[in-house]
């Protein structure tokens, strides 16, 4: 796309790409597509207006900008811009390849071409209308062109060195910009400035302040507009690269603890699900518990969390009052294997648009944010993630996380992520096993493989699944057992065995290896969770490695004769009588069987109906009964009123579905093909407006202080249906041909409304375009002039 | 990754696999800086700890090799975290050092302006420094050497003692070998305590500390203050030196609440140092009597917290601190680190009965079940009368009769914690009794008649603790103890742990009510031997005749 159309302005220049190339520029640029310009001469006053400019800018690295400040600073100062001339203009860094730059730089060119950030010209590449007022007053810290540049710079230059040290420091002070100073006071000094000044050398717009000329710096640079330019992101100068096992092994390790981690905050909300707080999140308290229950710090445990809520494990169950409860989902996920679990668990953190890192961290009041607060959702996590695991990953060395802010800062010098965001994502990316030890994981790096925020596919779950089983240790089946009533497996134990050790032991100390202790109560638990003794015993000794020791039988033995003695149940109502014959009978009697009658001992029977309805019923079947209160005395029947009964079991839980946080999906439009849409209606309509006779814009008004208002040709064609004259150029044309002529210096005729609705034309240089006002010269008054966007009727360039 | 004995936590464990052809070689590697936690029969678990590594820092070890014997012995990678943590914490020690300045004295330098810096802002340091000399050296105060070390290392920065000590006064000491010699371990405990200069010695109980101590004080052939827990304890100590060095009767005082004496060499209790009379430790002349070489601190872990204080003013003294385990109820392990000094020798229990050197012993927990009617007594009980009332069940009596009369002969102690419950026991087994009431004559009386196989059976309360000698007890039955204490459960087995002269077996056995306190306490401290590698048998009473008859075939 770099073939060298000559055209004199940039929307001819824009005009002049193909289709492919406007193609292109759309999809690098996708603001410029929304809403769908009219018209050719729109869409390049919306690619050159401040806010797309700043957008795209935004995405350039610290080359690009250093590019088109060169470009900007040479043309300023009237220099040859051709890619040679910018290549020259950029002095690598020491250790950089001169080599390398130049195809670097080339490579920029085109690729800021392509963004049409810049236009070519005859002369070589020009910085698009538009992007100089973005780069500040002074770009590449080179002062302005001097009103008389003087002829014969280098021996001014020489003399200005020789004539001893002062007037050389000042400039060498200056040369690399920024190029103003303050005016010194002490004599000798004013002296030196004073000769620079005279010699053309220095200027002092004003008795407070000098300013070095751009020819001067630039002289002064040899020519060059920057200094220690790399062609890269830096990178650590000691940095070593890990080596791959051992990244994996790492992040192995921290994937398989944060599955531990969520399945055993899954099971403690199944138990006791923590309430939703008013403002929604989870209360600190309910963190704390967590943090308790996991072994874990605070921190660790908010990401847990965050991560079961962003894979759906864990929602809002909308219930009064609503509390977190595993949804439907955590089954399945239960159900599944440690790798396929991950997969799950690091596909739903990379889609999600939370920023997960805010929980459990303390706000500028200094009050904590609450985990899971639906705060924390961020349109951008997806999109920092995303940067900062391409940045991890392209990284041929180790990044610690200032490393990587580095990294980051040179790939969009003017787009850099806040440096805490950052950090909140490589901890949750340390934390999960996609990051270990400053390098992307093999499992981690098969997130990258996807559209960020897209719904996870099953491939790619499998693809990511598989991958982390290739690097997690092979499970062991053996359990070592000891006298001290621990138990060890030398390594990652197998599901079979997991499962039991959860159930009957009490975990001490986890890592490559888990160490569990056997006591009574845990022993106790398994039994409450249906275990016989035996049981217990067998498959313990199924995976022990030789025999099992006395105590730990001796302590499941006697656990289980222990067990059950004490016993709890629910009966509804009961039946108090002297006489065993008597419960016999009415167990017995099948007229009560409907009362679910249980015999709990010879003289006391349960019922599963309210005592009046039970007593009702025994008289019925010709039992007389005395009702009795909670006292034990008896109650007359006379006085007892029906209530009802409170709801009897568990309230039950409403597994939520998916939240509301998940990325919105089947939205997806094709972004292709609709630039290529929008580019053939252009084109259409572009060919329609030259086949029409198109003299002099005449104006519009009602447009906004800028392109980034620009209603679209349909609602500012309905605003001035009634007074809209014929040849009327939308306003972001006559945005466009402003900037143009500003960029071109040339003259336009401006006609303009004043506030009693009289046109009034006039012919002037516009200066600049900002804030929706026009600043402009007007040469036949010599005066300056400011307009408000709004009152431009049309504008006509002058051809002159 | 290798296939090593050894597994990395994250919990800063490392698992030691016992059998691994490895094992003892990455034993070795690991001993001096990880802490033995546990040693049971299959997996020995260490652990790191910033004191731990500090102490290997003290004996001259490097983050370096710290890291590569983790790495050459652990069979998974080991976590980076903690290999970053380590040499981060050992980075920390020697940062500050402590050494004389030929014009200023003591003085505090560093190699880290920073870190001197930062502790020299601490409240915690204010008026135990001096002036600052320079940018890197401050002045300290001699008299406050100890308790800066100590604030130092709660601050996280320890320092490096290299101030040397004072010579003391010279008094020739030699050790007597006719017909013993030290034994390999104990000869390198002395040389390991004598190169480091201070520290503690931890060797199981009954495995010779004290003869560490005379090797340490014929090393130093200087006055020597001996501090013991108690006077019997004294005594021994005295006839043990008596016997086992050159010193005689006359060189050696005895400093308690009967006798006060200062000699060369002078052994005093930790009881007579902490008396008080209106607030004021009235004995604390006697740390300043002589100008001691050599202090030793029998029985460490028990310490208590004055001795700590005073002990801050002894530290241009050499000092020896002897154990059998570093634990202390009391948390306050840090503070023998920094006054005493890092643990300079350590050895398994179950190595040295490996070794020969003690004898193996048998534990057996008995479970009685409580008759009815005490059941029902014990669940009506106010909490606090509740161990009491389980402890001293009735029912132990006969137990405690059978497990004699399945050692007919044999040397036995009967150890219990409530006097009520012992002087039944006493009368029921017709054996005689001892607690804090016996005087010490008549102590010295019975220990001397068991010991000569006179008697065979002692009945003795807590008192008897610590340090008594009785070589030829090979069978002791606790029925009761100050709760869930694993100090005193440690303390207890080692009264039968001296090597028999016939090899015998030693048995050790815990009369416990069953689904009492009795039981949870029992547990909580069987845990300490249990980890030790000693693991326990239980029987339940009913069965306990057969049960013996089965364990012990003879």
């Amino acid at each position: 796309m770099a073939e060298h159309r000559s055209a004199s302005t940039f929307s001819e220049a824009l005009r002049t790409r193909d289709d492919d190339a406007l193609v292109a520029l759309l999809r690098a640029r996708p603001d410029l597509v929304n809403p769908s310009p009219s018209t050719l001469r729109s869409l390049a006053a919306r690619a050159t207006g401040t806010a797309s400019t700043e957008r795209a800018l935004a995405d350039c690295d610290r080359l690009g900008l250093q590019v088109l400040e060169s470009l900007v600073a040479l043309a300023t100062l009237g220099r040859p811009t051709t890619p040679d001339d910018v290549v020259a203009a950029l002095s690598p860094a020491d250790d950089v390849d001169p080599a390398a730059l130049r195809r670097s730089v080339l490579v920029t060119l085109a690729d800021l071409d392509a963004r049409a950030l810049v236009w070519s010209t005859p002369d070589g590449f020009r910085a698009a209308p538009g992007v100089a007022p973005l780069l500040g007053l002074y770009p590449a810290g080179l002062g302005p062109a001097a009103p008389h540049p003087a002829d014969d710079l280098a021996a001014l230059l020489e003399k200005a060195r020789s004539d001893g040290g002062r007037g050389r420091a000042v400039l060498d002070a200056l040369a690399w910009g920024p190029p103003v100073g303050v005016a010194p006071h002490e004599p000798r000094a004013v002296a030196a400035v004073d000769r620079l000044v005279a010699d053309g050398l220095l200027l002092a717009p004003d008795a407070g302040h000098v300013v070095l000329p751009g020819e001067v710096g630039l002289a002064l640079r040899s020519g060059r507009t920057h200094r220690d330019v790399r062609p890269g992101p830096p990178l650590p100068a000691d940095g070593r690269s890990p080596a791959h096992a051992t990244v994996d092994a790492e992040a192995a390790q921290q994937a398989l603890e944060m599955v531990r981690l969520v399945t055993d905050l899954l099971r403690l909300w199944d138990d006791e699900p923590p309430t939703v707080l008013r403002t929604g999140g989870l209360a600190v308290r309910d963190l704390r518990r967590l943090a308790l229950h996991l072994d874990t710090d605070d921190a660790t445990a908010a990401a847990a969390a965050e991560l079961a809520l962003a894979a759906e494990l864990v929602a809002d169950d909308g219930e009064v009052p609503a509390s977190f409860a595993p949804t439907t989902l955590a089954d399945s996920w239960l159900a599944q294997d440690d790798d396929a679990r991950w997969a799950r668990l690091a596909h739903a953190w990379s889609a999600s648009p939370r920023a997960a890192w805010l929980a459990a961290t303390r706000d500028e009041q200094g009050s904590v944010r609450s985990a899971l607060s639906p705060d924390h959702a961020v349109g951008w996590a997806v999109r920092l993630r995303r940067t900062v695991l391409d940045a991890v990953g392209a990284s041929p060395v180790a990044l610690g996380p200032a490393d990587v802010r580095a990294v980051l800062a040179w790939e969009a010098p003017r787009n850099v992520p806040p440096g805490d965001a950052v950090d909140g994502v490589l901890a949750g990316a340390r934390l999960l096993g996609v990051v270990a030890l400053g390098a992307l994981s093999t499992p981690g790096a098969t997130l990258l493989d996807g559209d960020p925020g897209g719904a996870p596919d099953p491939a790619a779950l499998a693809r990511t699944a598989v991958a982390l089983d290739a690097v997690l240790p092979a499970p062991v089946d053996d359990l070592l057992v000891q006298g001290d009533l621990t138990g060890i497996v030398p390594g990652r134990p197998g599901r079979d065995l997991a499962e039991l050790l959860d159930a009957v032991a009490e975990v001490e100390s986890r890592g490559a290896a888990l160490t569990v202790r056997f006591t009574p109560a845990s022993v106790e638990r398994a039994m409450a969770g249906g275990l016989s003794a035996e049981d217990v015993l067998g498959r313990i000794d199924r995976h022990a490695r030789g025999p099992l020791p006395q105590a730990l039988e001796y302590l499941v033995r006697d656990v289980a004769r222990r067990h059950g003695r004490v016993r709890v149940g629910a009966a509804l109502s009961y039946v108090r009588v002297d006489d065993p014959a008597v419960v016999a009978s009415l167990l017995a009697d099948p007229a009560l069987r409907a009362l679910g009658l249980v015999g709990l001992a010879p003289t006391v029977v349960a019922a599963n109906i309210p005592a009046a309805r039970l007593h009702e019923a025994l008289a019925a079947a010709g039992v007389t009964a005395v009702l009795e209160g909670p006292d034990g005395r008896a109650v007359s029947t006379a006085r007892e009123r029906r209530r009802a009964a409170p709801p009897s079991g568990r309230r039950g839980r409403g597994r939520a579905g998916g939240p509301s946080t998940g990325p919105p999906s089947g939205r997806r439009v094709d972004e292709d093909a609709r630039a290529r849409r929008v580019v053939a209606e252009l084109r259409a309509r572009d060919d329609l407006a030259r086949a029409a006779d198109h003299p002099g814009a005449t104006g519009s008004t009602g447009a906004g202080a800028g392109p980034d208002l620009d209603l679209g040709p349909h609602r500012a064609g309905a605003a001035h249906a009634s007074g809209a004259r014929p040849g009327t150029t939308p306003p972001a044309d006559t945005l466009a041909l402003l900037r143009e002529a500003i960029e071109e210096r040339r003259l336009v005729d401006l006609s303009t409304v004043d506030g009693h609705g009289t046109p009034v034309i006039r012919t002037v240089r516009p200066l600049r375009l900002d804030g929706g006002r026009l600043r402009a010269v007007d040469p036949a008054r010599d005066a300056e002039l400011t307009v408000a966007v709004h009152r431009i009727a049309s504008v006509v360039p002058r051809d002159d | 990754m290798t296939d090593g004995p050894l597994i990395v936590q994250s919990d800063k464990t490392l698992l030691l696999e016992v059998d691994h052809p490895q094992a003892t070689e990455a034993r070795r590697a690991i001993a001096p800086f990880a802490e033995l936690e546990r040693a049971p029969e299959h997996v020995h678990t260490y652990r790191l700890t910033p004191l731990g590594l500090w102490n290997a820092r003290a004996a001259g070890h490097d983050a370096e090799q710290v890291v590569s014997a983790l790495m050459d012995y652990s069979r998974y990678p080991v976590p980076h975290s903690l290999l970053v943590d380590v040499a981060e914490t050992m980075a920390r020690y020697g940062r500050l050092q402590l050494v004389k300045h030929p014009v200023h004295g003591l003085v505090l330098q560093t190699t880290d302006r920073a870190v001197l810096t930062e502790v020299l802002r601490s409240k915690r340091t204010a008026g135990l420094v001096g002036d600052r000399i320079d940018e890197d050296t401050v002045v300290v105060h001699p008299s406050e050497r100890g308790n800066l070390k100590q604030v130092l290392i709660k601050l996280g920065w320890p320092a490096e003692d290299l101030a040397g000590y004072v010579d003391g006064e010279k008094h020739d000491i030699a050790l007597t070998p006719d017909g013993w010699t030290l034994r390999p371990y104990q000869e390198h405990a002395v040389e390991s305590f004598w190169h480091g200069g201070s520290g503690v010695v931890v060797l199981p109980c009954g495995a010779g500390k004290t003869l560490v101590g005379a090797g340490a004080m014929a090393k130093s052939s200087t006055t020597t203050l001996i501090l013991v827990t108690n006077t019997v304890s004294a005594r021994q100590w005295k006839d043990e030196l008596v016997r086992r060095t050159t010193l005689t009767e006359d060189e050696i005082g005895e400093y308690s609440g009967t006798r006060k004496e200062i000699r060369p060499v002078t052994i005093a209790t930790y009881q007579v140092l902490t008396t008080r009379r209106k607030g004021v430790y009235t004995h604390l002349e006697l740390l300043d009597a002589r100008d001691w070489g050599l202090v030793v601190y029998d029985e460490v872990h028990l310490l208590p917290a004055p001795i700590f204080r005073m002990t801050a003013d002894l530290q241009a003294r050499r000092r020896l601190g002897l154990t059998a385990t570093l634990v202390r109820e009391d948390g306050r392990e840090d503070e023998v680190f920094s006054l005493i000094g890092p643990k300079r020798f350590d050895a398994p229990w179950k190595d040295i009965e490996a070794q020969g050197y003690i004898a193996p012993a048998e534990c057996t927990e008995v479970r009685l079940t409580l008759s009815d009617a005490d059941r029902m007594a014990y669940a009506v009980a106010e909490p606090e009368e509740k161990y009491r009332l389980a402890a001293s069940a009735p029912g132990k009596n006969r137990v405690v009769d059978q497990i004699l009369q399945a050692h007919p002969g044999e040397q036995t102690l009967v150890i219990g914690q409530y006097i009520d419950q012992l002087h039944e026991l006493a009368e029921h087994l017709d054996a005689d009794l001892i607690t804090g009431e016996t005087t010490v004559k008549e102590r010295q009386r019975l220990f001397d008649a068991f010991r000569t196989g006179e008697i065979h059976r002692l009945v003795v309360s807590k008192v008897a603790n610590f340090s008594i000698d009785l070589p030829e007890a090979s069978v002791a039955v606790q029925v009761s103890g100050s709760f869930g204490s694993r100090q005193e459960e440690a303390q207890r087995l080692g009264r039968v742990m001296r090597p028999k002269q016939d090899g015998r077996t030693a048995h050790f056995y815990t009369v416990v009510a069953r689904d009492t306190v009795d039981q949870e306490f029992a547990a909580h401290r069987q845990r300490f031997l249990a980890e030790q590698g000693y693991a326990y048998k239980i029987l339940d009473a009913e069965d306990l005749e057969e049960g013996l008859a089965r364990e012990l075939p003879s």
